[in-house]
């Protein structure tokens, strides 16, 4: 038979059950005695081995078939549902993910499960305790990273770090490995950042591995250095260092692993029971609706063509028929980026697991509140999203929310509770990350600046709070000397930052200390269609995005001041410094204006206000944002380009890249 | 060769680690038999290196480790530690201790310890 045909279906439901297998199991954990999840579970596992195999991909079918059994035996009361036996089911859907998205980028779905197989089978046939034998399995089979870990490790790589990947072998007659391994791991942290131990940090301290433990490492001290150092702890036999290369291809594939099946309602429902209840919907391939989108946006440049064309002709009827289509498009707009739209619970689904096995690692207690994750993103965003959203996770698991005895001593619940919230605000999405947890150093944070010589001392007393915890986001805060100083907050924030601002969005970061820190991240709904303000400088035309226009304002040249060589107006009693489009983009001076009025168009990123210098305001006009290409990357200040109704090309301003922080 | 203090409540220990360390060629300069007294005789004597057990009466040799440490954060502090007492050895290495070794003491891990932490 030939499969190839029903790869996508295949993946998309594969998943669909990987998720729901998911959800139950948290369930399963907060009732595990309810059946009825139990069975719905088994339904799922049951499924993804009838349609593996029916694929040809016999390891999915071998483990799902093991997972069967044991769910089985607890479904029919043989036993219960105890964690050993959710951790490895839960292990087990992590592996078949793994083999899932590899299958989606074109691999062909084998992964060694032996161990997996053989803990399930030790379950089956009645020892629980086997995880351990399971993590212990891993020792010496090669890492596997989650997102955030990689983008570390490519993150590291970039600033001229080394990552490593280094096994350390104790002595056979070494009693107490436990401390022992605690030493190399305190000398490892005085030298760079431990990223992920093989098993995990807290066995490998409590002493439960096999003579040898593994750590994936970044550092700017060399090779030679950091063997050097383990090897000054005694009772080492054996350390073996290798470099980690060739992450970033890794990086770009994980980053794409995001679920893209457009359903998205309750996905427990067992499968014969869904097809009825969604006979009204059907699966279209993403790429087809991108398509329709890019001939839509074809369209609307047509139009924009034909409303010039008719205004010219100035003929009433074309004027009305062109009014009419306008309307029509603009419904034809809405319609086509909803069905781009997708819920934020993609994103947010995969939380809970990552938030249980962070805490667990950590020997944290945390409550994950999850809202708003019906609230719709546009699928770009939401792609783009979710590794920023890891990592700050991580950060308020990892160093946000303190260990329980910590908690207690100042008077805290003992279990921490981290908040996601996602809201439609406007033409805006809201994401927050709020944690109850130690909060922010402001003095550390502010020292640390100063040091860095982001800031000067003077300045550090001026600024609030909120500007202050800005500079988590500076690059270069994020390097492992740093994580301890400021507790932890800082490791490759610059990059979270920087790819909310390549979304057009920003992040506001509130804390109070003691008391726990929230991360606001606003993004726009959109990407691709903006509405704009179209300005002329000389000769050209330029388009600004309405969302960062304040106002527009006429400045007689005698309210145009200089203070120290920068030009800057009054606005509403506020100085604000005033940039002229037609310097910063070298605009060839055709003629000088007469005019002894200036445009100035007000923008905004933040609170922060800059009044561009423009020839003359056009109007506002919904355009289509195209990219330069990959010829013309980066150019300062341009966001993309856009068609005109003449024909002409406006290239679009990015007035965030214009104001300076 | 280096100058030790060697502390531990039982005489009997002492004597052993005291009979290991000078056929290493060490010189044993003094010795403590509590946490206190070992603090003490780090002030008086100056040590180059203090092994330190950690069940002792008085004040125990965590405890102790961390007061020297206020006095002479660059102390070198060897623990000696029985089995099982992994935490206390924890406590200890966070406290910066320096190295540990485990009874029953071989001569070769002692020899070992020191070479590592004279660096």
């Amino acid at each position: 038979m030939n499969t190839d045909q029903y790869i996508d279906i295949f993946l998309d439901e594969s998943r669909e059950h990987l998720q729901a297998i998911n959800d139950n199991l948290l369930e399963l954990e907060k009732d595990p005695k309810n059946l009825s999840i139990v069975n719905d579970i088994f339904r799922s596992a049951h499924t993804l081995k009838g349609m593996s195999a029916t694929m040809g991909f016999e390891d999915i079918a071998a483990l799902t078939h093991k997972m069967e059994n044991v769910l089985d035996q607890i479904r029919n009361e043989e036993r219960s549902a105890t964690t050993a036996i959710v951790d490895i089911i839960f292990a087990s859907v992590e592996a078949l993910e793994v083999v899932v998205s590899d299958i989606s980028n074109g691999g062909d779905g084998k992964k060694d499960v032996t161990a997996l197989v053989s803990a399930i089978e030790g379950i089956e046939k009645g020892q629980d305790a086997v995880d351990e034998q399971v993590t212990q399995d891993h020792t010496s089979n090669s890492f596997e990273f989650d997102d955030y870990q990689l983008e570390v490790i490519s993150q590291a790589k970039g600033q001229g770090y080394l990552a490593l990947s280094i096994m350390v072998k104790l002595r056979d007659d070494c009693i107490l490995k436990g401390p022992r391994a605690y030493m190399v791991m305190e000398k490892l942290e005085s030298l760079g950042e431990v990223i992920q131990t093989m098993p995990s940090v807290e066995e490998i301290e409590d002493g439960n591995f096999d003579q040898a433990f593994s750590v994936v490492f970044v550092t700017k001290v060399s090779e030679k250095d950091v063997q050097a150092t383990i090897e000054n702890v005694s009772e080492i036999e054996l350390v073996s260092i290798s470099e980690i290369s060739n992450v970033n291809s890794v990086t770009t594939e994980e980053a794409i692993k995001i679920e893209e099946a457009p359903s998205s309602s309750s996905q427990s429902v067992p499968s014969e029971e869904k097809q009825s209840q969604k006979s009204k919907t059907i699966r279209v391939n993403l790429d087809r609706i991108d398509t329709l989108l890019n001939l839509f946006e074809e369209v609307v440049i047509d139009r924009s063509r034909l409303q010039d064309i008719a205004n010219k002709l100035n003929n009433q009827d074309l004027v009305s028929v062109v009014e009419n289509m306008s309307r029509v498009t603009l419904d034809m707009q809405e319609l086509m980026l909803s069905m781009r739209m997708l819920p934020v619970e993609q994103v947010f689904n995969r939380f809970p697991r990552m938030i249980r096995g962070l805490a667990r690692d950590l020997g944290k207690e945390i409550t994950l509140k999850i809202s708003g994750k019906e609230t719709e993103l546009d699928r770009i965003v939401i792609e783009e999203i979710s590794d920023p959203l890891v990592h700050l996770i991580r950060n308020s698991v990892d160093h946000g929310i303190e260990i329980p005895g910590v908690r207690e001593e100042v008077g805290k619940s003992p279990i921490g509770t981290v908040e996601l919230r996602a809201y439609h605000s406007g033409n805006h999405v809201f994401i927050e990350i709020e944690d109850d947890g130690a909060g922010i150093n402001r003095e550390k944070v502010g020292r640390k600046a100063i040091e860095k010589g982001l800031l000067q001392e003077e300045q550090a007393k001026r600024m609030t709070d909120e500007e202050i915890y800005q500079f988590i986001f500076a690059s270069g805060f994020s390097t492992a000397d740093v994580v301890s100083d400021i507790s932890g907050r800082g490791v490759g924030l610059d990059v979270v930052k920087n790819k909310i601002q390549s979304l057009g969005g920003s992040i506001i970061v509130q804390s109070e200390q003691g008391k726990g820190s929230k991360f606001s991240i606003e993004l726009p709904l959109t990407l691709s269609i903006l509405s704009a303000l179209l300005v002329q400088v000389q000769r050209e035309t330029y388009a600004i995005p309405l969302s960062s226009i304040v106002e527009t304002v006429s400045l007689s040249k005698d309210d145009l001041m200089f203070v120290h060589g920068q030009s800057v107006m009054d606005f509403r009693g506020k100085v604000i410094p005033i940039l002229s489009l037609s310097d910063i983009f070298q605009v060839p001076v055709e003629s000088l204006g007469t005019n002894q009025n200036y445009n100035v168009v007000v923008v905004q990123k933040g609170d922060k206000l800059t009044g561009l210098l423009v020839d003359e305001l056009i109007g506002k006009k919904e355009v289509v944002l195209k990219s330069l290409g990959n010829f013309i990357k980066d150019v300062f200040g341009i966001s993309g380009a856009t068609i005109l109704g003449d024909g002409n090309v406006a290239l679009i301003v990015d007035p965030n890249a214009l104001i300076q922080d | 060769m280096a100058r030790i203090l060697v502390t531990d409540d039982a005489l009997f220990m002492r004597m052993q680690l005291k009979d290991i360390l000078s056929k290493l060629g060490h010189e044993v300069v003094g010795e403590a038999e509590n946490g206190l007294d070992a603090v003490n005789k780090v002030k008086e004597l100056q040590p180059d290196v203090i092994t330190m057990d950690i069940t002792m009466p008085e004040m125990d040799g965590v405890q102790a480790v961390r007061e020297i440490k206020k006095f002479n954060s660059t102390a070198k502090v060897i623990m000696c530690s029985a089995m099982g007492q992994q935490n206390m050895v924890l406590d200890a290495i966070q406290a910066g201790a320096s190295d540990f070794i485990v009874k029953p003491f071989s001569a070769d891990r002692v020899q070992e310890a020191l070479e590592k932490v004279l660096g």
